[in-house]
Order: structure tokens, then C-alpha cells, then sequence
């Protein structure tokens, strides 16, 4: 059974549904309702009434316990997750980032190195953009740990970019990349002659 | 099925590598100019008046025809070069020029028109002496040859031989000439030194002796037939003429008419020349003729009667000659006017006189030679008076072809069909460009000054621009051919990418020639007298153009070969002047010479010339070049080689510029001969110092700049025996860093050394075929010494590697094209005999191409080993403008890295470029600069179009 959004649809839909109860109405004097319009628990209210089916509530009725300090753990420990969501997602992307690596080969060509060039990208720019990360870590417990993993994943990340880099023979890493920069060397004695004219 | 793969790979590879010119390119980049050499014969084509032909037969083996109204040439025919097709004469009457070559080798005929071959015959042995044309009843039919023991007579018509006769007594007489007066009869003349005078007569028709004359005659110098079979000789120790009628049937003897009789004063060392002239070879010859008397005294006389007369006496005269039109025959005299001109004047053959308005002026040019030569082209005017066009040989071979009153048609500088040696000069700056460049090299002169002059200059640059924005305006109007780029000395200046060179040349007669390289105008000539034949030439540029305001300088050494003694010639290569700097007078056999990088205050290069000696002397010798080779001398080295013993000599220069020899290398020569020694190229530069490997580790070339290839062949013929020797050798030290020996090889051998290679070409007596091989020297993975070289701390022997190819063709010569920076890969440039110029990747030509292509080698480009090389039509870089006898090859750089300017002479000079990588740093040639400037503006005015369009609909949305 579908309610009607609104907090007023829900009086009616209360009162429509009524017949089939055994109660005509109750008054529930506990407390009351702080929140006048929360759209989105009205709805799930509605389903857990459903689901006892026994209960018709009058308007203004909340059936949501009130926040209290409980409630505000919980809310810790999500932040808490979120945080650690934020600074295991470079960690959770060197997986994927390996496939697509393994996949685009050592040959260069564009798409090989569109995909390095997004695999160094990012790992730079998340490692460039570290302070408003720290700000989203602040309400973290363990904001200097996740702060750690962040790094280290988008090192690694990075650390990973530059070796497919190797990989692909991009690094100037051979004696042969720097040969267009020896000069020629300096001749030290003037020679000249031939044969005898 | 892995052969068929590497060869579609090397074929693939082929077509990246090469383009040939478009068709639209051809003669764009390029021309080239042919020669025919010196002229030994000259004859006007003058049955029919239509189709006049100039038919010449020169000192380099060609029978040409030449336009007399342009100069150029309709037809060419080059015979071997040397001895073997050497023209003894050139007979011609009707359509038939009849040529004997190779000393009596063959007679052929060629038809004047088209310059096809009539016929040819092969000749019996025996060295030629005299050819003449025989004609019997009014026409000429035959051609008789004399040889030193036979005569012989040929049908005009067909070559073959009508009959062959043996002479009398080969042995002791030696023949001379063969007469032939429009009679039944063949006069052969021959002489018995210090004793008698031999006259035989043969009969036309079969050849049989009819009769022998003999008369006595002490010493002979010259005889000429003259009028109805009369013997005219000349001796100069008695100072007397002889007459000797042939056909009177009684032995009669010699006539002596004493000079003095005949009222002619005789200047000293009188050598006589006889000069007679036969218009119709069926008739007896004119009864006139030109005796001369000194060098510049001739004497046209005339027999009557059985008497001698002088008809008229011509002095001074340099040179004379007959010429016949229709009945009349003319005589020419060339004689001198002033200092600078000469004139030509005709005279009637019969009675002396001489002809109204006849009168040509020749200007001589300063600086070239005296005139040679004299051939006149007469001709009948309407009015029946003669006309006459005269063509004019000098000392420096050059042809003039003159026509009344005396203007030139055409000139053709034959020296340049022996070019000894060239350098590219570039140009100088324009004179803005000067004007600009001045302000630096001047002495700073306040502040305001300055600043006055720079912006004086700017304005003087900004005029420039405009005037020629203008002159683009205007020339673009008119249509392209209308437009000329007269080039001219004046307005020559280097292009924006300096492409365009002055081209000196050296030539074997003397001359000095500056060429623009653009349009192969002659600019200017220097002719140098008194340069010997056999002399040795050698070019160097002390100073380029580079220092402004400093003239660019070059020196020519020009050594005699007999005497040894060498003199300097130094001159501006941009205009041709002697310079005023004086050379230093050496008084001392010049061995060598060699070109420092010092320089002096003018920014002239020390010039060091080796006399025997072995004492140095140094030009320009001022104070400050003498301290600095002071403090340079021991790092100054040279070497001589002596071919003839076989030996290697290095030498270092001391400081009070004596010499002292530190090494030696002899090798032998009863065993083997040194044929070439060649060392690196001054100006060559190598931008990459190793080779980059498959696993990108590098391989460091081994660039010695001091290293010498020395090639030697056996003396042993014998093709078991026969090999050819290769030796590098440090020039400094003497430390042989490589010896390879090929045996069953021979040459002649062509080489080029450059960079870290030697490429050599032989013969390769077993197989019996061509053969390239490569040489290529590194140091290893480690460089020794990244920052100087020095041979004499050099402790490890290069890496050396080779290997051999075989080519499909015999080849003239060599060379490796050069760039500015050395960036651009390498070519070989081969003149090939038939004339073409292949332009061969040195990427063919090197020792690490493998057997079996591996991952590896394909990382590194090598194309797998393959032992024939190929010659490909498309890599002919003057496509069908064959250089015929190609004996030299130029490269010089431009100012384009990818662009190498090439020379290629020989008996033709060709000019072009060649861009080995292909134009990396140029737009293409048919770059679409219309497309794509109008796409762009069309874009441009589209966004524009666009951007206001949707501002009106923006406001328009706002209003509803």
C-alpha cells in the first residue's frame, strides 16, 4: 500500500486505511514532534505502519525516536566509515588501475598513453588537492592514519603510473636518452697534410 | 617464408626511404649546363641556307653541332675518354662529318643534321698520320686515310674501303701527308730526314703506284699543296721557300725562292707555318696562300706562272684564315687595334684587296686570354657582297661567336668542361642586412649617436621591405614567364635560407670561374696566365663572408708540377678580384699545405704551406698570427705522403715554424702503392656521438678527427694475387688503428671517409664485379673521454666492424652529402659511368645489418643483410640530365638542416639539392596555402557571424 507524500496525505491515508483496524483512533502523548516536515522518514514511517499495522497515528505523530546521544554515535561511526572510504579509494583503484594497465599494453600509441596519462593524472592531483582532503578527514578519530593511507595509495598510484611509464619506455632512464645532449668533444691538436702535391 | 618477409619488409622499407622528382619539380632546384671542351676542328654547315650548323670536334673526344644563333647545342657525341677516342681529324663536306679516332682506330661518319651514325669502319693498325678527301670529276666520293705504313681510300657514301696500299719503304721514310688536287691521282708525302723528299703518286682508281718522285732536300720543316699541283715548302734554316711541281711527268727538282727575294723581312726564330685552302675537294686547291713569318707577321702569296708573289703583307696579324662562299674565297686576318680589342677584316683571296665594311672589333675581356683560333663563316649577302661571321677561340677556351660589326651572338666558356676543383662560397649579407651588421663591428660613439644610427638603420630596413612589398605587388600583376630575376653581381645576396651559394670553380686551363648556384649564370671569370697544363690546384677559403666588413678571401696554390715552385692566387670569391694582400713569394717547392681554425685580427684563417724542406711559412704572416702559432705549436701536426716511396711522414710544428718528424709508416712499394689517402671533411659536423641500440643502451662512435683512410692496391696485377689495402692511421700519432687487406681485388678505387665510417668501392677480380665495402669504427658502451679528443690519450683500439655488398655498376665518384648540423641522416652520392648520380641511404651501407632480422635489430631499424645493393631509377637525383663524365661530386650545406646543395662536374656541370630525411623543416611544395588560409578566415568569420547571431536571439528570448 502506497502513501500519498505529504505529511497531510498521511492523515488521510490514516484515516482511509482505518476500517480494516481495530482501532478507530489512539493518542499517543509521548513526545512531541520536532521535526514538522522531514519528507523523506515520513515515507519510511509510513512503511514500518504498514508493517506493524496495528497503529494508527494522528497528525503530528512520529513514530522516529528522537535523536538523542545514541543516535550520534552511529553518526560517528559513519563519518568514521566515510573517512575511511575516502582514504582506501586510491588503495581500491590500483587494482583496476593494474587491469587496465596489463590491457593497454607497452606499445605507444594514443590510447595507451591517453589511459597513463590519466593513471599519473590523478593520483598528482589528488596528492596536489592533500590540504582539502585534510578537511574531510577532520572529524575523523583517526584523521592522521587515513590521512597516511591516502597518501600512500595515491603514491602508489603514482608509483604504478611511472612504472608503466618504464614499462612502455618512456622514462629517460637509458644512457641513449641523454645522447642528444653530449656535445662533441673538443679536439685537442690541429692535423692537416696529404699527399705530397 | 621468412626470406619473403624480410624482403617485403626491405622492399617496404625501400619505398619510405626514397622520392624521386615530380614532374613539375624538374629544372625548379636544379639545372645543368653541357660542354664540348677545347675545339681541335671547327666547321660551318653551309650547303643550304636554311639549316646552318656549326659541327665541332674537341680535345675531350666529342663531335658536337652547335646552333650559330643561340650557342646551344643540337647534338652531342662522346667517345672514350683518353687516348682511345682521341680525334685525329674531322673532314666534312655535304651532310658527312668524317672522323678519324683512336689514332687511326676507326672511321666513322655522322650525319650533320641529327648527329646519327652513317657508317663506321674499323681501320688496320698502324698509327694515323693524314686524312684528306678525295674527289674525282666534280664530286667527292672518298676518303683517303694514310697511315705509317698504308694508304688506304673509302667510299664517302658507305665506309667501305676501296683499296689499301702499302707504302714503299715505311721504315726509313717517314710519311707525312696526303694530297689529293681534284685529279685522278693520290700525292703521298713523305721524307727521309737529312736526305730526300719522297713523293708518290697513286692512282685513284685501283690504287696503283704511277709514279715516285724523289727530291733532295737537307731539312724540312713544312709543305703545302698549292694550285695545280705544286709542292710549297718552307724551311727555316735556309730562310728559302721550295717549289716542287707533282704532276710534270720529268723528274724535276726543287726550286729554291730565297725569302729576301720575295721582299720580306724575317723577324728571329723564324717558324714557318704554310696555311692553303681547298674550298671543293674535287678541285686543286687555291693557287694563295698564308705564310707566317712571326708571331704576329703573316704573308698571303700567291703562285702564277710557276712564280712566287707576294700578294700582301699583314702586320700585325695574329691570326688568319680562308673562307670560301659560293666561287669567292676570302681571307680573314685578325689583327690587334688596341690593348683591349681586336678587329677582323677580309681581303680578297685573289688579289689582296681588301673588302669595303668588313671590319669586325672583337673586345677582349681583361681578364681572359689572347685569341687562338680563328674560324670565319662566309656568306653572299643580296647584293652579292660577302658576309661573314667569325668564331674566335682564346687562350682560355673560351668560343666567341662574332657577327658584323662586331657584336657577340654567344659565348660558351669551354673551361668549364674540366673543372679541377670547387668550393661554395655563401653570399653576402644585402646591404641593409650590412648596414645593420655594421653597427656592431664600428666603435661605440655616444649614446645619441647610436641611437640615431639604429633608428636610421631600422628606417633604411623598413624602406627596404616596402620596395619589395612593392615590387611583389607589381610582379604579381604581370605573368610569370614576363617575370626575371636578373641576377647580376650587384644584386646578389644571400636568401633567407641560404640556399643560393656563389660556386667557385677551377678549371685546368687557368680560368677561374664564380657561378651562382641558383641559376648557374656566370658571374664572373679570371683568367690566370702563364698557369702551366700540368699544374696542381688546390682551393681553400681563408675567411667567409661571415665577418663583414672584411671581403671574404680565397686562396688558390697552384703548384707546377716540372718546377715544383708553387704561387698563391688570392682573390674575392664574390666578385673575382685580386686582392690587394700580397702572398708571400715562395721561393722553395711547396710540398703541402694546411688551413688552420686560427684566425687572424681580420678574421682570415692561418694558411701553413710545407715547402721541401719540410720549413713552414705562414699566410697571412703578421705579428699576432706568428704569436699565436707560437703558443699553438704543439698542438699543430700534419702529415705527407709520397706515393712514389711509399711513405707516411707526421710532422709537428716547432715554434720558430721549423718542423720535426715523429712518426713514419712505410709501406712498401715493390708490394703495394698508396692511391688515396683522405681525412675527415673540416666543416663536418656529428650531432649524434653513438648509435642508439635495441635494448637503448648506446654504442658511442669512435669520431677521431685526426683519423686518415689510406687505400693501397698491389702492384701485382695478376687477379690471384692483386689486392687492395685499406690502413687508418692517426694522423697524429701514426698509430695504425686498422688494417683490412681484400684480396683478389682491384681497383680503381673510389672512397669516402666521414663521421665513424669508410665506404670504399673495388673491383673484385674473382667474382669479376663491383663491390662496396664499409668500414665502421666505435668506441664501445663507455666513452673514453666525452670531453676532448685527444690522439694522444686515446689507450683502447675502436671497435671494428665491416661488411661488403655487391653493386651493379662501375662507378665514377663518390661523395657523402653534408648538412649544417649534421642532424639529417647521411647519403652517398655516386656518379655512375652512364652519367646518372645515385643517391644511395647509407643505411644500406652499414656493418650492423643482421644475417636474421631479431626483435632487436628491428627496435634499431636495420634493415636485414641483404648482399646486392641495389640501384634504384628513383633515386637518381638528376633524373634524365645525365652528367656525362662525371669526374667530381661537391656537397656543401645550406642553411636548411634537411637541405644539402650538390654539384656534380665533369664534362657537364649539374647543380641541385637533395634532402637525405626528406624537408622535415619546410612546408611542402605544394603546401595548400589558399585552403587553408581561406578555411581559417572562413571560421573566423563564422564565430563571428555566430557570436552576433546569438546575441540578437539571447536579447529576443529576454524580451518575451
Amino acid at each position: 500500500m502506497a502513501s500519498p507524500g505529504g505529511h497531510g496525505g498521511g492523515a488521510v491515508s490514516t484515516r482511509g486505511g482505518g476500517g480494516t483496524r481495530r482501532m478507530k483512533w489512539a493518542l499517543e502523548l509521548s513526545l512531541g514532534n520536532t521535526r514538522q516536515f522531514p519528507v523523506p522518514s515520513c515515507r519510511s514511517r509510513g512503511d514500518r505502519q504498514s508493517s506493524q499495522g496495528d497503529t494508527l497515528y494522528p497528525i503530528g505523530y512520529s513514530d522516529k525516536p528522537v535523536p538523542d546521544t545514541s543516535v550520534q554515535e552511529a553518526d560517528r561511526n559513519l563519518v568514521e566509515k566515510r573517512c575511511w572510504d575516502v582514504a582506501l579509494g586510491p588503495l581500491k583503484q590500483i587494482p583496476m588501475n593494474l587491469f587496465i594497465m596489463y590491457m593497454s599494453g607497452n606499445t605507444i600509441s594514443i590510447f595507451p598513453i591517453m589511459m597513463v596519462c590519466m593513471m599519473a593524472w590523478r593520483p598528482i592531483q589528488a596528492l596536489m588537492s592533500l590540504s582539502a582532503t585534510f578537511k574531510l578527514l577532520e572529524s575523523s578519530s583517526q584523521q592522521w592514519l587515513q590521512g597516511i593511507v591516502y597518501l600512500i595509495g595515491n603514491l602508489l598510484g603514482s608509483a604504478l603510473a611511472i612504472y608503466k611509464c618504464q614499462s612502455m619506455g618512456l622514462l629517460p632512464t637509458h644512457s641513449s636518452d641523454w645522447l642528444a645532449f653530449i656535445e662533441p668533444p673538443q679536439r685537442m691538436e690541429i692535423m692537416g697534410g696529404g699527399m705530397v702535391l | 617464408m621468412a626470406n619473403l618477409r624480410t624482403c617485403l619488409a626491405f622492399l617496404f622499407l625501400c619505398c619510405s626511404l626514397c622520392d624521386a622528382v615530380y614532374e613539375d619539380q624538374v629544372g625548379k632546384f636544379d639545372w645543368r649546363q653541357q660542354y664540348v671542351g677545347k675545339v681541335l676542328f671547327a666547321h660551318f654547315e653551309s650547303h643550304s641556307q636554311a639549316s646552318k650548323k656549326l659541327i665541332l670536334a674537341t680535345d675531350k673526344n666529342i663531335v658536337a653541332s652547335l646552333n650559330p644563333r643561340t650557342g646551344d647545342l643540337f647534338w652531342r657525341q662522346v667517345d672514350k675518354a683518353g687516348p682511345e677516342g682521341h680525334i685525329d681529324t674531322l673532314l666534312f663536306h655535304g651532310q658527312d662529318a668524317v672522323v678519324v679516332t683512336g689514332n687511326g682506330r676507326l672511321l666513322r661518319s655522322w650525319e650533320s643534321s641529327v648527329g646519327a651514325l652513317n657508317w663506321e669502319m674499323l681501320l688496320d693498325p698502324g698509327s694515323f698520320l693524314a686524312a684528306v678527301l678525295v674527289g674525282t670529276q666534280d664530286s667527292v666520293k672518298f676518303v683517303a686515310v694514310l697511315k705509317k705504313a698504308t694508304v688506304s681510300l673509302h667510299y664517302l657514301s658507305n665506309g667501305h674501303q676501296k683499296w689499301t696500299e702499302t707504302l714503299p719503304d715505311s721504315d726509313t721514310v717517314h710519311y707525312q701527308a696526303v694530297y689529293s688536287s681534284g685529279g685522278s691521282q693520290l700525292f703521298v708525302l713523305g721524307v727521309v730526314p737529312h736526305s730526300h723528299l719522297s713523293i708518290i703518286t697513286f692512282n685513284i682508281e685501283d690504287g696503283e703506284i704511277t709514279k715516285c718522285n724523289s727530291a733532295p732536300m737537307l731539312s724540312l720543316r713544312v709543305c703545302i699543296l698549292v694550285g695545280q699541283g705544286v709542292l710549297i715548302c718552307a724551311d727555316a734554316s735556309t730562310l728559302s721557300l721550295y717549289m716542287l711541281p707533282l704532276s710534270s711527268e720529268e723528274p724535276v727538282g726543287l726550286q729554291q725562292v730565297p725569302l729576301q727575294s720575295l721582299d720580306l723581312d724575317l723577324a728571329l726564330g723564324f717558324q714557318p707555318v704554310l696555311l692553303t685552302t681547298q674550298p671543293n675537294p674535287a678541285r686543286p686547291p687555291l693557287a694563295q696562300f698564308f705564310l707566317q713569318l712571326g708571331p704576329d707577321h703573316h704573308v698571303l702569296l700567291q703562285l702564277s706562272d710557276g712564280h712566287l708573289s707576294p700578294l700582301r703583307d699583314f702586320q700585325p696579324a695574329f691570326l688568319v684564315s680562308f673562307a670560301t662562299t659560293g666561287e669567292k674565297t676570302v681571307a680573314a686576318v685578325l689583327s690587334p687595334k688596341n690593348e683591349t680589342a681586336c678587329s677582323v677584316s677580309l681581303y680578297s683571296a685573289d688579289s689582296g684587296r681588301r673588302l669595303l665594311d668588313t671590319t669586325v672589333t672583337i673586345h677582349l675581356d681583361p681578364n681572359g686570354g689572347k685569341p687562338e683560333k680563328l674560324y670565319v663563316h662566309a656568306f653572299l649577302k643580296k647584293d652579292d657582297s660577302v658576309g661573314y661571321r667569325v668564331l674566335v677561340q682564346t687562350e682560355d677556351h673560351t668560343i666567341t661567336f662574332l657577327q658584323q660589326p662586331g657584336r657577340i651572338v654567344w659565348t660558351r666558356e669551354e673551361a668549364l668542361a674540366d673543372v679541377v676543383t670547387m668550393e661554395m662560397v655563401d653570399l653576402p649579407l644585402t646591404g641593409t642586412q650590412a648596414e645593420l651588421e655594421g653597427e656592431f663591428g664600428k666603435k661605440a660613439d655616444g649614446l645619441a649617436a647610436m641611437v640615431l644610427k639604429r633608428l636610421s638603420s631600422q628606417l633604411i630596413l623598413l624602406q627596404a621591405w616596402i620596395a619589395h612589398l612593392w615590387k611583389l605587388f607589381y610582379d604579381a600583376r604581370k605573368p610569370r614567364s614576363q617575370v626575371k630575376n636578373e641576377v647580376t653581381i650587384e644584386t646578389l645576396a644571400r636568401d633567407e635560407f641560404n640556399l643560393q651559394k656563389m660556386m667557385v670553380m677551377v678549371t685546368a686551363s687557368g680560368k677561374l670561374f664564380g657561378i651562382d648556384s641558383k641559376s648557374g649564370m656566370v658571374l664572373w671569370k679570371h683568367y690566370l696566365r702563364n698557369v702551366q697544363p700540368n699544374a696542381v690546384f688546390k682551393l681553400m677559403v681563408q675567411r667567409t663572408t661571415a665577418h663583414f666588413p672584411h671581403p671574404p678571401q680565397c686562396t688558390l696554390l697552384i703548384k707546377d708540377k716540372e718546377t715544383g715552385l708553387a704561387a698563391l692566387h688570392v682573390f674575392n670569391p664574390i666578385f673575382g678580384k685580386k686582392s690587394h694582400v700580397t702572398p708571400p713569394t715562395l721561393s722553395r717547392p711547396v710540398l703541402q699545405s694546411l688551413l688552420l681554425p686560427l684566425m687572424d685580427q681580420d678574421y682570415s684563417k692561418v694558411l701553413l704551406l710545407i715547402d721541401d724542406e719540410y720549413k713552414v711559412t705562414a699566410f697571412p704572416s703578421t705579428k699576432n698570427v706568428l704569436q699565436q702559432l707560437q703558443e699553438m705549436a704543439s698542438a699543430i701536426y700534419f702529415f705527407l705522403v709520397d706515393a712514389s716511396q711509399g711513405k707516411l711522414s707526421g710532422f709537428r710544428l716547432r715554434k720558430d715554424l721549423s718542423t720535426e718528424l715523429i712518426w713514419e709508416v712505410v709501406i712498401p712499394p715493390e708490394v703495394q702503392k698508396i692511391v688515396a689517402v683522405k681525412g675527415k671533411r673540416a666543416n663536418e659536423h656529428v650531432h649524434s656521438q653513438g648509435r642508439v641500440m635495441g635494448d637503448r643502451s648506446v654504442l658511442y662512435k669512435y669520431l677521431n678527427p685526426n683519423l686518415l683512410a689510406v687505400v693501397t692496391e698491389s702492384v701485382d696485377t695478376h687477379q690471384e694475387r692483386s689486392f687492395v689495402g685499406v690502413f687508418l692511421i692517426d694522423g697524429v700519432t701514426g698509430r695504425i688503428i686498422h688494417e683490412a687487406v681484400q684480396r683478389k681485388a682491384r681497383g680503381p678505387i673510389h672512397l669516402v671517409h666521414s663521421e665513424n665510417w669508410v665506404v670504399y668501392e673495388y673491383w673484385n677480380a674473382k667474382s669479376r664485379r663491383n663491390e662496396f665495402s664499409v668500414l665502421e669504427l666505435f668506441e664501445g658502451t663507455e666513452l673514453y673521454n666525452s670531453t676532448v679528443f685527444s690522439s694522444l690519450d686515446r689507450p683502447h683500439l675502436p671497435q671494428v666492424l665491416q661488411q661488403s655488398y655487391i653493386f651493379p655498376s662501375s662507378i665514377s665518384t663518390m661523395e657523402a652529402t653534408l648538412t649544417e648540423k649534421g642532424i639529417t641522416s647521411r647519403h652517398l652520392l655516386v656518379g655512375l659511368p652512364s652519367g646518372a648520380i645515385l643517391s644511395l641511404p647509407k643505411m644500406f651501407l652499414d656493418p650492423r645489418r643482421p644475417e636474421m632480422a631479431t626483435e632487436q635489430s628491428r627496435e634499431e631499424n636495420l634493415i636485414p643483410y641483404a648482399p646486392e645493393m641495389p640501384i634504384r631509377t628513383e633515386w637518381f637525383i638528376n633524373y634524365n640530365q645525365s652528367v656525362t663524365r662525371v669526374r667530381g661530386i661537391y656537397t656543401a650545406p645550406s642553411g636548411l638542416e634537411s637541405t644539402c646543395l650538390v654539384v656534380a662536374y665533369g664534362l657537364d656541370i649539374f647543380q641541385t639539392r637533395v634532402y637525405p630525411s626528406k624537408q622535415f623543416d619546410v612546408l611542402k611544395d605544394d603546401y595548400d596555402y589558399v585552403l587553408i588560409s581561406s578555411v581559417l578566415f572562413g571560421l573566423f568569420f563564422a564565430t563571428m557571424i555566430s557570436k552576433r547571431l546569438a546575441q540578437v536571439k539571447l536579447l529576443n528570448r529576454a524580451w518575451r
